[in-house]
């Protein structure tokens, strides 16, 4: 038999807790399931290998919202979440995070996980925001995932790498029984029954295409199709505030970004050509990048990142950190275009969009518990929505998630799943190996992405997302008639094909429904240009019911930690004030 | 069609050891690769022997992959890795040492602190560092006296992180050293304590001729909180270097200085952008209504992040 | 509707002389995120198999022979 191809066989098996997704929330969250229960039988699904996937496969230089006593408090973090939100903000989950993530912190420090230290080994943490002081840079942050596979490997989690979770499946009473997944490597099926169900699945990062029309170059792990968000939505899971895009400034033709954590405490800035600063706070939000966007598009553009300024000693300092762990080929790019940051600033320009919870609040909804709206299904990391909490939120979500889900497990027996949903699913699945020709993946990929760019791109337009929804319809009925695979690893770009589909109506549908303008560039309505609180002060609730896409308002919870009405506007002045 | 068994299997250590038998060093390196993927203990035994191969690349191999591993056989493999005629795997033996967490790993590091290839006593210095072992302190107290300044450096870093007051004098003692490198790690490591002798001798770092020593020492007297180290910190807003006075600046508002307002406000006119924020922070700090005037004259500064940071001090001071 | 083959310039290279996959490493196949790697029937040494490749690195800084170097994709350039 030879590489990639398609085999046919299918198996079953069953577990206490079934963990979709090795990046980052997902190995906490088997981990401390598996702790917590060392009887259980844990399984650690990923469609890559978990030893270098998701967001952090190749590290991460620091920690961007550490929560450490005497620093911050849970109070003050949760206060600035919430305002950095919009307000549009469950805070439990927040709070939640704030108090645990030290915990967490000291966690990844014993599994061997350096965090940068004073003179006299104490943690050395940074100050950014200008409410608290959030940061703890990661020396060795390349050795993340090495860590935390050791620490998979020792409490003896089942790892299944190169599988591809492609539909949960529904016990009787709605509850999440398990998942179907099928092997990249030789399109084998596998049927996973479990009693609870946690999805780390990570960001919906190839959603819009880059400027540079190549697929791969997309600011998320590429990896990162959206496949959680997908199968939550087929599974009736309720997902929130779609319509807040997840856009990122970075450098021009490359996916790394640059200012606001690394090169910003050292006096780097984000400038416009004349080399003036346009914006109040680097700290990435919609109004920030809405003020990029507006620069971008006006005479004083394109926008750079401004370190010519700096000394070369500390322009040094922080090339190693940029160059080193996050984004290693970051230093290769700038050699190729002979630009050195002391020379000249560099030209930066905005990411495609995606959802994400870890950077904006686009995902499926979760309580403090990790829960979401179907019983025994949970979600943590970049796809579920915890606004803004970064690789930490990850971690100390997915611990939350498999201590819960395993505490379930063991007071439900083995759900039953439906034999004709499997084999429906098996027929969708492999549906495009069976046709002998037809629309390659790549190409039905290329243009739902080129669509998301052209209809949904904010500022966003009432009539052109209508467009964007007939061509995604068209593009649909190409998906599920013609679309051709002919190996296993093809099988598995078409799969991220319809991912990426459903996520790019969602999109549509999400935004839609929010008839206001929100969260700066992230949901700007050219037809609705104005904040509405009076009807829009709450979350939107996207569900599939009967098969149909619905939206609905869900109010916001209220808050644990009150906020001033004049604080709730700080992310609204951002452009710099004209000089007196 | 039998079906791939859907989990990872890491295969037997034994089995996966024979490989270190094979006559070709390439075979021998995978099963290297693979003893250190089975994240198991029983690994480590033939991972040491792996690190006395006759072939160099799988020695480093092995010398790097204990690095997954722990306790007292990891590190006493390592410590052999260490004195490899071969320095990569030596510097790759030192670095995998860095990162043993068990206590017990450290009686094999122990003796090496008094060895006689001065690469080696650093490198057991820098891996007893992080275990913060008691028995550590008389060795490194006696490695302040070696004629290598990289020893007595790693020498400082293991006293610093015990922060025990018994061993100030020998602190102290090395903020007076000929390298500067050691002299910074001297003064940075003192700040655990607020014992007078320690304060002092933080605050005579400030006349350093190096300036990398003064900033540490600028920054470090913000960290320990004393009170009387106002005055010194003033004076330190004269110095030659900014990287020094931005650090006071820092401290004092740390401080919370109210007699060094007057000071601070004059640093409100600095050349430099950042050094008129970090003053900004620090009236904002302090809250002395003093300040006033002062951070009214930046609220229109030509620089957004000094306006920024002079109109939250001013709300401090309202407050 | 046939389909026809698009060349491209791959981003990520082998060297053959210093690869050891004949001798059984697969450590560059197995850390792409994006599965783009193979080891070669033919050659036995590893090779870019699928032009889908993020340039994160991980096959380059994870080869035990420094065999493999990662290029930014040509249209980045």
């Amino acid at each position: 038999m030879g590489q990639d191809a398609i085999q046919d066989a299918t198996s079953e098996v069953a577990c206490d807790v079934l963990v979709i997704g090795g990046g980052t929330a997902g190995p906490m969250a088997a981990l401390k399931a598996k702790l917590r229960n060392p009887a259980a039988r844990v399984i650690l699904l990923e469609k890559a290998n978990v030893k270098r996937s998701g967001a952090i496969s190749m590290g991460m230089d620091g920690l961007n919202n550490a929560v450490i006593p005497g620093y911050a408090t849970p109070e003050q973090y949760t206060k600035e979440i919430t305002i950095a939100n919009d307000g549009i903000c469950d805070q439990a989950p927040v709070y939640k995070y704030a108090e645990r993530c030290f915990e967490i912190i000291q966690e990844l420090d014993r599994f061997g996980i350096r965090f940068q230290r004073d003179g006299n080994g104490d943690y050395d943490v940074k100050k950014v925001h200008h409410l608290g002081t959030y940061v703890l840079p990661m020396p060795n942050g390349d050795t993340v995932k090495k860590a935390l596979y050791r620490q998979l490997r020792k409490a003896q989690v089942l790892i299944s790498n190169r599988f591809m979770a492609t539909r949960l499946l529904n016990a009787p009473d709605g509850a999440a029984a398990g998942a179907v997944a099928v092997n990249t490597r030789t399109a084998e099926f596998l049927v996973i029954r479990a009693k609870a169900v946690i999805l780390c699945l990570g960001a919906a990062g190839r959603l819009g295409l880059p400027h540079s029309g190549y697929l791969w170059g997309t600011y998320e792990n590429a990896a990162n199709s959206g496949d959680g968000y997908a199968m939550a939505y087929h599974a009736g899971a309720g997902l929130a505030n779609l319509e807040c895009f997840q856009i990122n400034p970075l450098i021009k033709d490359y996916n790394g970004p640059a200012c606001a954590y690394v090169a910003g405490p050292f006096g780097a800035y984000t400038a416009n050509s004349a080399g003036n600063r346009f914006i109040e706070c680097d700290y990435w939000s919609g109004q920030m990048m809405q003020e990029f966007y507006n620069e971008l598009q006006s005479g004083n553009g394109p926008v750079f990142l401004k370190l010519d300024h700096l000394h070369a000693d500390t322009v040094s300092e922080i090339e190693t950190i940029l160059h080193k762990v996050e984004r290693p080929s970051r230093g290769r790019f700038h050699e190729n275009r002979g630009t050195d940051y002391r020379q000249r600033m560099v030209e930066m320009h905005i990411s495609e969009v995606g959802f994400c919870s870890g950077h904006s609040a686009s995902g499926v909804f979760v309580d403090e518990f990790a829960r979401t709206t179907v019983p025994g299904l949970y979600s943590a990391g970049d796809m579920a929505n915890v606004p803004h909490n970064y690789m930490l939120g990850a971690f100390t979500n997915g611990a939350v998630a498999g201590e819960h889900a395993i505490d379930r497990a063991g007071e439900i027996d083995l759900p039953e799943i439906d034999a004709e949903a499997v084999a429906r699913e098996r027929a969708r699945v492999l549906a495009p190996t069976r046709r002998e020709d037809g629309i390659p993946p790549n190409q039905i990929e290329y243009k739902t992405r080129r669509f998301v760019n052209d209809y949904l791109q904010p500022p966003k337009v009432t009539a052109k997302m209508e467009i964007g929804q007939r061509r995604f319809a068209e593009i649909r009925e190409d998906l599920e008639t013609r679309m051709v695979a002919r190996d296993s690893h093809e099988l598995m770009r078409a799969l991220e094909a319809s991912s990426i589909l459903d996520c790019a109506e969602m999109a549509a549908h999400a935004s839609l429904y929010r008839t206001e303008s929100r969260w700066g560039l992230y949901h700007n309505r050219t037809d609705f240009p104005e904040k509405n609180d009076a009807e829009w002060f709450c979350h939107t609730i996207l569900r599939k019911v009967d098969g149909r896409m619905v939206s609905e308002k869900r109010p916001v919870t209220p808050y644990i930690v009150p906020i001033e009405a004049e604080e709730r506007g700080a992310y609204d002045r951002q452009r710099v004030r004209r000089q007196a | 069609m039998p079906f791939t068994d859907p989990f990872e299997d890491f295969g037997d250590v034994a089995e996966i050891a024979r490989g270190l038998d094979d006559a070709d060093p390439a075979v021998r390196r995978v099963a290297v690769l693979a003893l250190a993927e089975t994240a198991d203990p029983e690994a480590v035994p033939p991972l040491a022997r792996a690190a006395a191969d006759s072939d160099p690349d799988v020695r480093r191999q092995a010398a790097l992959s204990l690095a997954g591993f722990d306790g007292p056989d990891t590190a006493a493999a390592l410590a052999a890795a260490l004195t490899d005629p071969d320095r990569t795997v030596a510097a790759a033996a030192a670095e995998s040492l860095t990162e043993l967490k068990d206590v017990r790993a450290g009686a094999p590091l122990l003796p090496l602190a008094g060895h006689a290839d001065a690469f080696v006593r650093a490198a057991a210095l820098r891996a007893l560092r992080g275990l913060r072992l008691p028995e550590a302190l008389g060795p490194a107290v006696a490695a302040l006296g070696d004629p290598e300044p990289a020893v007595r450096a790693q020498g400082v870093g293991v006293i610093a992180y015990l922060k025990r007051e018994e061993a100030l004098p020998s602190l102290i003692a090395a903020t007076r050293d000929a390298d500067a490198e050691v002299r910074r790690a001297a003064v940075g490591g003192l700040a655990f304590s607020r014992h007078n002798s320690a304060v002092e001798a933080i605050a005579g770092a400030l006349r350093d001729p190096e300036w990398s020593v003064r900033e540490t020492a600028a920054e470090a007297l913000g960290r320990v909180g004393a009170s009387e180290s106002a005055e010194v910190l003033i004076a330190a807003l004269d110095d030659a270097t900014w990287q020094v006075r931005q650090k006071a600046l820092r401290s004092l508002g740390r401080l919370k200085a109210r007699r060094a307002v007057p000071t601070v406000v004059a640093a409100l006119s600095e050349d430099m952008a950042s050094l008129r924020k970090e003053a900004a922070a620090a009236l904002g700090e302090i809250a002395d209504p003093a300040a006033r005037a002062g951070l009214e004259g930046v609220a229109n500064d030509p620089d957004p992040d000094v306006r920024k940071t002079a109109r939250w001090a001013l709300a401090r001071l309202a407050a | 509707m046939p389909l026809a083959h698009q060349p491209s310039t791959v981003p990520v290279t082998v060297d053959a002389e210093k690869c050891i996959a004949d001798k059984g490493c697969t450590v560059c196949v197995d850390v792409c995120p994006l599965d783009v790697l193979r080891i070669s029937d033919l050659t036995g040494k590893a090779h870019m198999k699928y032009d889908e490749c993020w340039y994160c690195m991980p096959c380059e800084t994870d080869c035990p022979t420094g065999a493999v170097t990662v290029q930014i994709p040509y249209l980045l350039r």
